[in-house]
């Protein structure tokens, strides 16, 4: 809970200094985007490295589940990031994000909008690439960026192509598994 | 003759209009303004306005709504957080929801939950129809009719009043949930639950425990009958909890007997057991008896004040400002405030605290468990109770023909053992498992009973009002339905 707490910390310190530089200095929005991705990246990366794969696979002394308060293992990294970007939406509304796919395990994780749909597409039919676009939400006007999300190990892999519920089951290391949606409100 | 009536029809208006504006803006009694019956919680507090309606009379009215809601999530947000709740405000938030906000802001506690509105009120406070989930459910990938084959055919009515679904809390409906508990057989009886054996196995003496003998009191309050013996055989004494601990709690500890007497309190207050016994005081005042205690309650507005602030204070007599006052929440809820039914024989004026379930000085906690409850509630579930299996069980661990743990009593049920950092505590919050009745499968039921023989059970209201006596007459297919559709996947994983 207290590295939640940290992590919430550290992106909501970052995005309001990078959206409050965005509308009064005349950073593009774009810019903005990159650089929440770029925590969000690196704390994900981290969590699954130093934590998920060192106390899983190196030294097994716990698992990580999807259902991990009741097998009292460790969250999914998936799940953390999905937990941090909740707490985010908690505590602020200058901006927002989330782990989508076009082949999601839980429905609600599948685009809900036009424009993360498109996003959704270029980011997998174009590896390497970002998306960026204007949509309206709630009669607000957001700048969203999708960036690719990819499986970076096999335990992604695994997990996706052996769950229940998974609408995809040929995912190899390296694909793109879906992409992460970062919104900011223009007005 | 018309023209005085007109006269005396205005002025009543004129009179009524000038009170709603003090009673309004200064202070006073505004129970009267209510726009409906509050419901069977918050008519406790019905008194203090602004523990809900938080903003200015005259702000506008999102301003009020969102003042509403956040006062809402601060009562409530705890326990939602406890529910891991499967449609949280927080997940509604993110604007990719938008489409949804018009359907059912589920943003908003006050999209389902309208105060003041009895005719429309349902179970758990719901204002909807009971089909609410057909707002977002039915609808492109969403829809769970061509998603699950299994609810095909069922209307939306059935999803949160048959057993299957929860809006908030589905801790122990969830797929693999029931999937890892198919198939499970009832256990044998008797079933010990391990927290109530250790809460019940607890040792009954320490090397401080007091005798008679010890008691240090005025000769009046040791001749009160019962007191003394009560004291004597109860757990404070048994601890060494001397009499001076609670009635004179500002005596030094190594202090001379001779002082007790200057420092004594007849009727000590209910802080003094809080502030022994906490964990249990927390929960208490997070539930039905002691929630006029909750800290979230608003305080009664300052009539002084308020006047100030329009500027009135001087033209105003301090008499006046006093007469203005607004009515304090009492510090307890009585037994004839109850909404529920209570007993003939119970005393209507009896405050529910600490002692009325645990008695003064005997501070029996079997008592508590049962004949407390009893000795008020007086509805069909607690009267069907002394004749259920439940009771047999409890009967006979009182009597030592069972093991510690496997009686069943009110408690065990509305008050469970929870256990927090290898202490067994008792949760004094009944709200904790309470409704919708399925909070109960986790941290209740499944101690004793398989998932499915439970959620049978809890389905049941015929049975519920005969107290688990006899066998469920309905059958909740959520386990048959998870295992087909696990079954009907060759590529998933087993469970």
């Amino acid at each position: 809970m207290k590295r939640i707490a940290v992590m919430v910390g550290f992106l909501w310190s970052v995005g309001v200094a990078m959206t409050t530089a965005g509308s009064s200095e005349g950073v593009p929005y774009a810019k903005v985007t990159d650089m929440l991705y770029q925590v969000m990246s690196a704390n994900r990366e981290i969590y699954t490295r130093v934590v998920v794969q060192r106390l899983t696979v190196d030294e097994e002394v716990l698992i990580a589940s999807e259902h991990f308060e009741d097998d009292a293992g460790l969250p999914l990294p998936s799940q953390m990031f999905r937990f941090v970007a909740e707490e985010v939406l908690d505590n602020t509304e200058d901006f927002s994000y989330s782990l989508l796919s076009l082949h999601p395990i839980n429905k609600k994780n599948g685009p809900a909008t036009d424009l993360e749909r498109q996003g959704l597409e270029h980011v997998a039919d174009n590896p390497g690439e970002n998306f960026y676009g204007e949509e309206e939400l709630g009669g607000e006007r957001y700048f969203s960026a999708v960036y690719p999300d990819y499986a970076v190990v096999e335990a992604c892999v695994q997990c996706h192509n052996n769950h229940k519920d998974s609408p995809r089951r040929d995912l190899s290391v390296d694909d793109v598994m879906g992409g992460v949606v970062i919104r900011i409100p223009m007005d | 003759m018309f023209g005085r009536l007109l006269k005396l029809v205005l002025a009543v208006t004129l009179l009524g209009a000038v009170y709603m504006a003090v009673t309004m803006t200064v202070g006073g009694d505004r129970r009267m303004l209510l726009i409906g019956q509050t419901t069977h919680a918050h008519h406790q507090l019905e008194m203090a306005c602004e523990t809900c309606h938080g903003s200015s009379i005259f702000a506008d009215a999102e301003v009020a709504e969102k003042t509403l809601n956040k006062n809402c999530r601060k009562c409530h947000e705890n326990e939602l957080k406890a529910a891991k709740d499967s449609h949280s405000r927080k997940r509604f938030r993110n604007p990719r929801m938008a489409e949804y906000w018009d359907r059912l802001d589920a943003r908003r506690c006050t999209t389902c939950h309208i105060e003041h509105r009895p005719e429309i009120t349902r179970a758990s406070a719901v204002t909807v129809a009971m089909d609410y989930c057909v707002a977002c459910h039915s609808k492109g990938e969403q829809d769970i009719r061509t998603t699950r084959a299994s609810h095909a055919g069922l209307g939306f009515e059935t999803c949160a009043t048959a057993g299957c679904h929860n809006f908030h809390d589905n801790r122990a409906l969830f797929e693999d949930f029931l999937l890892g508990h198919a198939g499970q057989p009832e256990p044998a009886r008797p079933v010990v639950h391990g927290l109530a054996a250790r809460y019940r196995a607890r040792p009954v003496s320490t090397d401080k425990a007091l005798k008679p003998g010890d008691a240090i009191a005025p000769s009046a309050a040791l001749a009160v009958p019962n007191v003394l013996e009560h004291w004597a055989d109860s757990g404070h004494a048994r601890a060494g909890v001397n009499c001076t601990g609670c009635h004179a709690t500002d005596l030094a500890e190594d202090a001379p007997k001779t002082q007790a007497l200057a420092h004594w309190i007849d009727v000590p207050p209910m802080n003094v057991c809080m502030a022994c016994h906490k964990p249990q005081a927390k929960t208490f005042v997070m539930g039905r008896h002691g929630m006029r205690q909750h800290p979230g309650i608003a305080k009664p507005r300052n009539a002084q004040r308020s006047l100030a602030r329009l500027g009135l204070s001087q033209v105003m007599p301090v008499s006046m400002s006093r007469w203005l006052s607004d009515p304090a929440v009492p510090a307890w809820m009585t037994v004839g405030e109850a909404r529920l039914p209570m007993r003939a024989d119970a005393d209507p004026a009896l405050a529910i605290d600490c002692g009325s379930c645990h008695g003064e000085h005997a501070l029996d906690t079997t008592r508590a468990e049962v004949e407390a409850c009893a000795s008020c509630h007086d509805d069909l579930h607690t009267r069907s109770y002394f004749d259920s299996p439940h009771h047999m069980l409890w009967k006979l661990e009182r009597a030592g023909e069972a093991p510690p743990g496997s009686g069943v009593s009110c408690a065990s049920c509305h008050m469970s053992k929870l256990e927090h950092r290898g202490q067994v505590r008792t949760t004094h919050n009944q709200n904790d498992n309470l409704r919708p009745n399925e909070k109960m499968i986790r941290s209740v039921c499944l101690d004793c009973h398989s998932l499915g023989f439970s959620l049978d059970a809890l389905a049941d209201p015929g049975l519920i009002r005969k107290n688990f006596t006899g066998k469920p007459g309905v059958h909740v297919q959520s386990i048959d339905w998870a295992i087909a559709r696990s079954r009907s996947n060759p590529d998933a994983p087993e469970n």
